[in-house]
This record gives structure tokens, sequence and C-alpha cells, in this order.
């Protein structure tokens, strides 16, 4: 059962949901807000590839490009107009907005393009694979592979060697503390979206990739996964959303294997039950950061 | 350099604040003293931006700044070391820093203040590289210090530097302190322990209740009749 | 004079009772199919809205698992009041000691919400101790955990497909008068030492720790009392529209009561009357807005979903430009105008009040 392709779905699969659970987390870890409006940033990168590919004469590459800047923008569109003006509120303010974003996106697509799915045009080369080792490798998920590394590298470059990225980590420990060192608030915040749009319309490049098309509620079942993905890592830990991406890939995995054919179904309800005992019994997520240790003295 | 006039402040329906005017000079060390729930840190609070008060104006040299986010407070030159020190626990020792020096954009100050700090606090340079949260209680108060010096503060202020560290710390706190009142730097303190504070500041306030009971020097708060009395938030005692 | 206490009190929920019976006996005089129709439905979600009201209010937490437990209802109440050869027919596969069970319509409905008051009651206890935020999250977590055992548990509902067959017992008064009876419930929960409790814990978590307040229990309370009112908007809802499938009970249907509730007002049960009513009416409006533009072709591919990027558009400007809803904190009563005496509804309940607290 174990063996190369086995693996390469996992990482392909792990590492998409990393990307997914990121553009979550980035914005939980300041404003300890659920965005329930970041599965509909898929959607749009997803009616934007639609969009584009049925319509324009683009290359594909630049095509995508412009899906994730479109995704990047709805997101700090949405900051902007919604989120900004609700943040002096309360949380659960906040929570009622990104859902009522959420539907509000969800129905625009339905309003402005169709209720019903759209086919989009996919490069050839997510149909083809590589022969490795004897196994048939679909190029699609080395590519996904390869993308989401390259983005998780240069996320990484971005926390750890700029000052932007300091500081978005510094509002994530202590949001108060950071604007009290001079960092402003909008920056911050503004930032945190802008990278939540970005993995967003990334994911979508390669959610769309699999089954061809769009429709308005193609956003649910990602956000569902960045969400399980997320508590598992831990909410506030970055490193934790992408170990979380890569245990909910193998875990969904293993269940898809291991259960039988009557509790299948139940894959995703077995998942959010996982959910509700993490935050139950372990709401830091399963990893053991190593700053929760302080000396004393 | 800093006024408050008649400053009223409330948490909800508590009334923090109830008409506190204080005022501190350029290189002056002032200290706010009081016991628990006074007022102290939600005084400093109020400058900071992090509270608004209801009532009242907080000018800074000469201008107008009550109402002011934080980020714009800072960047006017105001720094708060907050109770609990506020460090980054999982930036490193150096990131802590990096981003105290936020609103400065000089390479060379940025340079010249850290060298500074770490003369004066070596064990922030040992541990440079650290995650905050490893960090003592002890070596955080000093990284949070350190940290506030970064942006080269015209006013600093300290609330409760020396709560939770062990006696030897505090006198090294104490020291620092005093020694960074002598390089010139104007500090606002906030302080539960009373009698080390009055060894080093040059005023001190005595708030209780939201209210400021009595202030003046050290030689005239120690002489005054009704001191401990009052500082105890003995409200019975008939005012000398 | 002296307006006694009581009077002002109790005025609240006659006053919306009042006003509900006024529209239900418009609906009734007026005898348009489509407005009966609409009325109905609106009784159905306030009692929804109520429910919800009276959790989310009282204990300032975001419940989404609450359509789950209308679903819940809706699923139970159906599999008693149908008839053991409806349930064979619509129900394939439904588990064969289930197929005997026949009650009348009315203890269908209540035994529904029974079983999903126990639900919530066994599966919330270990959830009402996390911390706010944590317990919203759980809440969604709920929700889809529901969805999902409802849509692929066809021994129980027959799956993700439409269940047929539900005979149709809410009518107009039925709808209606539950309705004003969970108008009382919810204010009568609100004012007893339960909701204030609760409320209590709401606003200063330590100060009614400290005169001994069970925040766990209260709120599980409240959790169990809404996810029984949840069941019987559901009961009443399936014996209603007598065809449906799991997709009814999860994300629009929370969005349009939570709409609702947050636009009246969610900290009072005028709050939710109020909103209910409100986007009841701007959602028909829409909709027939909606019809008029597709019938007359005015745009060739048709126009679907501006009702709920109006509904939510609204929502958005509500929590920008008036958090507090349509009501604020507020109730309705009166005299409007009468001696400024405390009601109890717009103020923090203090500690003093609690435990001095007359009982009403």
């Amino acid at each position: 059962m174990i063996n190369l392709e086995f693996v390469i779905n996992i990482l392909s699969l792990g590492s998409l949901y990393a990307m997914l659970a990121l553009g979550l987390v980035i914005i939980y870890g300041i404003l300890k807000l659920v965005n329930f409006a970041y599965g509909e940033l898929i959607m749009i990168g997803g009616y934007t590839l639609y969009l584009l590919t049925g319509f324009t004469p683009l290359p594909w590459l630049v095509i995508a490009f412009l899906a994730v800047i479109v995704s990047m923008c709805t997101s700090l569109l949405t900051e902007l107009v919604a989120f900004r003006p609700v943040r002096t509120k309360s949380l659960t303010a906040m929570l009622i907005t990104s859902f009522a974003v959420s539907t509000l996106l969800q129905n625009a697509a339905l309003l402005i393009i169709s209720p019903r799915a759209r086919a989009v045009t996919l490069p050839r080369i997510f149909q083809q694979s590589i022969m490795i080792a004897g196994t048939d490798v679909p190029w699609r998920n080395i590519l996904t592979i390869v993308v989401s590394l390259t983005m998780l590298v240069l996320l990484t470059l971005l926390l750890k060697r700029t000052v932007l990225g300091i500081a978005l980590r510094a509002a994530a420990d202590n949001f108060r503390m950071t604007r009290m060192l001079g960092v402003p608030a909008n920056t911050v915040i503004s930032s945190a979206f802008a990278i939540s749009g970005i993995m967003a319309g990334v994911v979508s490049l390669f959610w769309i990739g699999r089954s061809a098309s769009v429709t308005p509620t193609i956003g649910a079942p990602p956000l569902l996964v960045a969400f399980v993905a997320t508590v598992i890592g831990g909410m506030n830990s970055l490193t934790g959303a992408v170990v979380g991406g890569f245990v909910y890939a193998i875990m969904i995995s293993l269940l898809g294997i291991f259960l039988p054919p009557e509790l299948l179904e139940f894959r995703e309800a077995f998942m959010f039950i996982f959910v509700i005992v993490i935050l139950v019994f372990r709401p830091e997520g399963l990893i053991r950061s190593k700053t929760t240790v302080e000396r004393i003295g | 350099m800093l006024t408050l006039k008649d400053i009223h402040a409330r948490y909800g329906a508590i009334t923090a604040l109830r008409g506190i005017s204080i005022e501190v000079q350029q290189g002056e060390l002032v200290a706010l003293l009081g016991v628990n729930g006074a007022g102290k840190s939600t005084t400093l609070a109020t400058v900071a931006g992090v509270m608004r008060p209801w009532q009242g104006t907080i000018h800074f040299q000469g201008e107008a700044i009550m109402g002011k986010a934080p980020e714009q407070i800072a960047r006017l030159g105001i720094s708060l070391v907050p109770e609990g020190r506020d460090i980054f626990p999982s930036l490193t020792v150096e990131e802590n820093l990096r981003l105290g020096a936020y609103t400065r954009k000089e390479r060379s100050e940025y340079r010249r203040n850290l060298d500074e700090n770490f003369a004066l606090f070596p064990v922030l340079k040992e541990r440079l590289q650290q995650p905050g949260g490893t960090l003592s209680g002890g070596e955080q108060q000093q990284l949070a210090i350190a940290r506030a010096l970064m942006s080269s503060p015209r006013l600093l202020m300290l609330d409760e530097p020396s709560l939770g560290l062990a006696p030897a710390l505090v006198d090294q706190i104490f020291e620092l302190i005093a020694r960074l009142h002598q390089r010139g730097v104007t500090i606002l303190l906030v302080e539960q322990n009373v009698d080390r504070s009055l060894e080093i500041v040059d005023r001190a306030y005595l708030l209780n209740t939201g209210l400021i009971e009595t202030t003046g020097t050290p030689e005239q708060l120690r002489t005054h009749a009704d001191f401990e009395g009052i500082y105890m938030g003995d409200k019975h005692r008939s005012k000398a | 004079m002296k307006i006694p206490v009581r009077l002002k009190f109790y005025s609240t929920p006659a006053i919306l009772v009042l006003a509900l019976l006024i529209l239900a006996i418009g609906a009734e005089l007026v005898n348009i199919t489509l407005i009966v129709r609409i009325a109905t439905v609106m009784f159905i979600n306030l009692i929804l809205v109520l429910g919800l009201q009276l959790f989310m209010g009282n204990s300032g937490i975001l419940s989404f698992a609450h359509i789950g437990f209308m679903g819940i209802g809706a699923y139970s109440s159906v599999l008693f009041s149908m008839t053991p050869e409806a349930k064979q027919l619509s129900i394939p596969n439904l588990y064969p000691f289930l197929i005997p069970v026949h009650l009348p319509f009315w203890a269908s409905v209540l035994v529904g919400a029974l079983i999903a008051a126990l639900i919530a009651a066994v599966i919330s206890y270990p959830l009402m101790r996390l911390s706010d935020a944590a317990a919203v999250i759980t809440t969604f977590a709920l929700l889809v955990i529901i969805h999902v055992v409802l849509v692929h548990w066809d021994r129980i509902t027959n799956g993700p497909r439409t269940l047929f067959g539900v005979d149709f017992y809410t009518d107009l008064w039925t709808s209606a008068i539950v309705c004003m009876v969970t108008v009382f419930l919810a204010y009568l929960f609100k004012e007893s030492r339960v909701g204030l409790r609760l409320r209590a814990t709401r606003d200063d978590a330590y100060a009614a720790a400290s005169i001994g307040i069970n925040k766990v229990v209260m709120r599980w309370m409240a959790f169990t009392a809404s996810a029984f009112l949840a069941a019987i908007g559901g009961g009443l809802w399936a014996h209603f529209i007598t065809s449906f499938s799991p997709y009814a009970f999860y994300l629009t249907e929370t969005f349009v009561v939570l709409a609702m509730l947050v636009i009246g007002g969610p900290y009072s049960v005028s709050g939710a009357v109020v909103g209910t009513v409100v986007v009841t009416s701007v959602r028909e409006i829409l909709r027939s807005i909606e019809n008029y533009l597709n019938i007359a072709k005015v745009f060739p591919q048709g126009v679907f979903g501006f009702t709920e990027v109006i509904l939510s558009i609204v929502l958005i400007l509500i929590l920008v430009f008036q958090p507090g809803g349509i009501m604020g904190s507020r109730e309705v009563h009166w005299p409007r105008f009468g001696r400024k005496e405390k009601d109890s509804s717009e103020l923090t309940p203090s500690v003093d009040e609690i435990q001095g607290e007359e009982h009403v």
C-alpha cells in the first residue's frame, strides 16, 4: 500500500493543504479571526481562471499569475471594506462579518456569472504524467509539491528576513505591543490579508486543477480542510499550520484506506470530531513549540 | 515635556482615573506610586494611546496626544515597557530589539543603540539568537527595557519593572533606571516598591483609587506626616 | 401613578405577541396563498431565531451549531409522524425497528425536540468550559459533523436525497401559536435566574465566578434549551415543507437565521422578533423583484443570488454602524415614557442585583 505513488500523493496533498492552512492561520494568529470568506478567495481565483482562459488568449502562466493577484486584491478589498470598520467592535462581530462576506462573494459569483459550474481550460501538463521508478506520476502532483515548497520558502524568507515579516510574527505573539513599538496596525493586518489572498490564489490553481471546473460553492471544502489543519497545528503557529496540513493529508488518506466502507463517507465527520477533541484537550495543537518553555529565576 | 490634566478614564462601568494631573519635565525621573488598582498602569496606558481618556488632556512637547493610536504615540518618541514585559516569545532577542527600532530608520543609529544595549545588558548579547520565550524573568525584563531604548525614546515609561523579580535582580533594575536617568533619559516610572523608588527619583506622585493623593520630592514625601497612612489607602485617617 | 414593575415586565412579551397576532390575523384575512406561506415560514424562522437568541444573547457566544439541531429535530419528528408505510417508501434503508413507531404530530415534534436536546446536552457539556473563541469554533465543527451525519446516514435520513412524503401539519396558526409561546419562553428564560446569571458571566466573568455562578452549567443549560427550540422549529418546518434534504440545515439557513438575529439585535427578545420580521419582509420584496426580472428576462442569464447579496451587505452595514442591531439591547415595553425604572434587560445585571433579585 505504501508505495511511491502513495507517498507522492500524500506529499502533494499535504503541501497543498499546508499552503491552504497557512493562508488561514496568518490572519488567525494576529486577529484571532477565522476568516470564513477565505474559501471564497479560492473561488475568486477559480473564476478568474475561468474568465481569462475562456475569453482571453493569454498564456496559462500569465493567467495563473493574474489569478493569484486577483485573489490577493479581493482579500485586501474585503479587509478594507468589511473587516477594518468592524475590527474595533468585537471578535464575534468580525466572525459574523466574515460569514457575511463569504455569503456575499458566493452569491455575487452566482449572480454575476452563473449558478452552474463553469469549465476551466487547464494547461495540458495537468493531464500528463511522468514515469518515475516504474510508477506513473502525474505532473500535477509534482508541480503542486514544487510550487508549494517555493511558496513556503518565499514566505519563510519574508517572515524571517524582512522587518515586515518580523512585525507580522510579533503581531501574532502580541498585537498590542507591536503597535506600541510604532508598527501601524493597518500595515500589519493588510499584509496578513494580502498573504492570505496569495496563498488562496496559488491553492486555487491546483484545486481547480483537479476538477477543471468552478462553481460558486467551490470554496467550502477547502475552507473546511484549512480549518481542520489549522486546529491540528495549533492555531497560533505557522509551522503548526504546515504540519497540520500534512497531518490532515495523512489522516484523511489513512482513513480512506482503513475505514470500513460503511464509515468511509463519514471521514469528514471524524476529522471534525478530532477537531473538537483537540480543542477540548489540547488547544495549543499537536505541536509543542520551543517557546512554550520558560525558565524561572 | 509631558502634561496630563484632569484625566478621567474607565473600563466599562468601572472608573479607573478620576481626575489625574501630572507633569514630567525633560530629564526628570518621576514615579507614580500606589497600591494595586490605584490607577498607575491606567495612567501610563492613557499616555501610550492604549486607553482613551473620556475627559482631560494630555500634551507631549506641546502637542495634544490624547486619543491618538499607540503607533502614532510611539512615533512621537514615547516608549512604554508594560507590566509583564510583553516581549515577543517566539521572536529571537535580536528580532525583539530590531522591532524596537521600528520607528528609527537610520542604520547607524540602530547599531549605536544596539551596542549601548549590549553594554548595559551583556546577557542579551549572549542570548542574541535565542527565542524571547526561553529567557528568564529577569532577562526578559532587561530585554523589554533594551527594546524600548532601541527607539531612542524621548520619554521612557516603565510599568512595575521590578515585579516578580528576585531581590538581587530588583537591585539591578533600580540601578539601571538610575543610570539611565543619569544619562539624561526622561523616565516615568510606575512602581509598588516605594522605598527603592524614592531612592532614585526626582519627584513622585502618590495615587489612590484614581486620584492623586499627594506629590513632592522624596524628602517631602518621606516627612509627610500621613505618608504611610495615605499610602496604605487608609481613608479613615484625617488629613494633616 | 406608579406603574407596577410586573406590568412593565410582562408588557414586553405581551407587545411582541400582540404584534405577531396582528400579523397572523392579517395574513389570514388577506388569504393569498403566497402571503400565508410567507407568514408561516416567518413564524417558524422566528422560533429558530428566538432559540438562537436565547443562547447567543445571554452567553455572548456565537453558535453555528443551531441549525444542525434544527435538522435533528426535523428528521426525528418525521421518523415518528410518518406512517410505517410512508416511511418504508420514503426511506428505503430505514432501520426496521424504526418503522412501526408512529406518533401524532404534536408528540412527534416534541419527541424530536427532546432527542435533539438530549444530544445537545450530552455533546455540549465538555465544550462549555472552553474559552469563548474556542467554543465558537467547536460549534462550527458541530454543525459540520451533524451535516455530514445527516447526509450520509441514509438508514435514517435517506442520505443526501430528498425525503418525500411528510404530511402537512404546520399551517399558519400552528406556527403562529408555537411562535408566540416561544416568545414568552425566550423572555422568561432571559429574566430567569439562569438568564441573569448567564448574562453576568458574559459581562464580567470574574465577578460572576466570585459569587458562585457556575458559568459552565449556565451555558450548558442555555445551549440545551436553545437546541430544543431549534428542533421544535425544525419539526414544524419539516411538516410545512413536506419534503427536504440535509442541505436545508447547513450554512445557507445558518446565514439567514444569524442575519435575522444580528440585524434585529442579538441581546433582546424584541431584537429577534424585529429582525425576523424586517428581514423576512426585505427578503420577500427582493425575491419578488428577482422573480420579476427573471420572468421578464431583463437579464438573459437570469438573476440569482441577488437577495442574498443585498442581505449580506445589510448585515455588514449593521455590524459596522449599529452592531447592537436595530434594537440595541433594548426590549419594547410599555409605558415607554414612564418613570425611569431599572430595566434589567438594559443594564448588566450587577452582582448585587443577582444576589438580591426578586423572583418574578
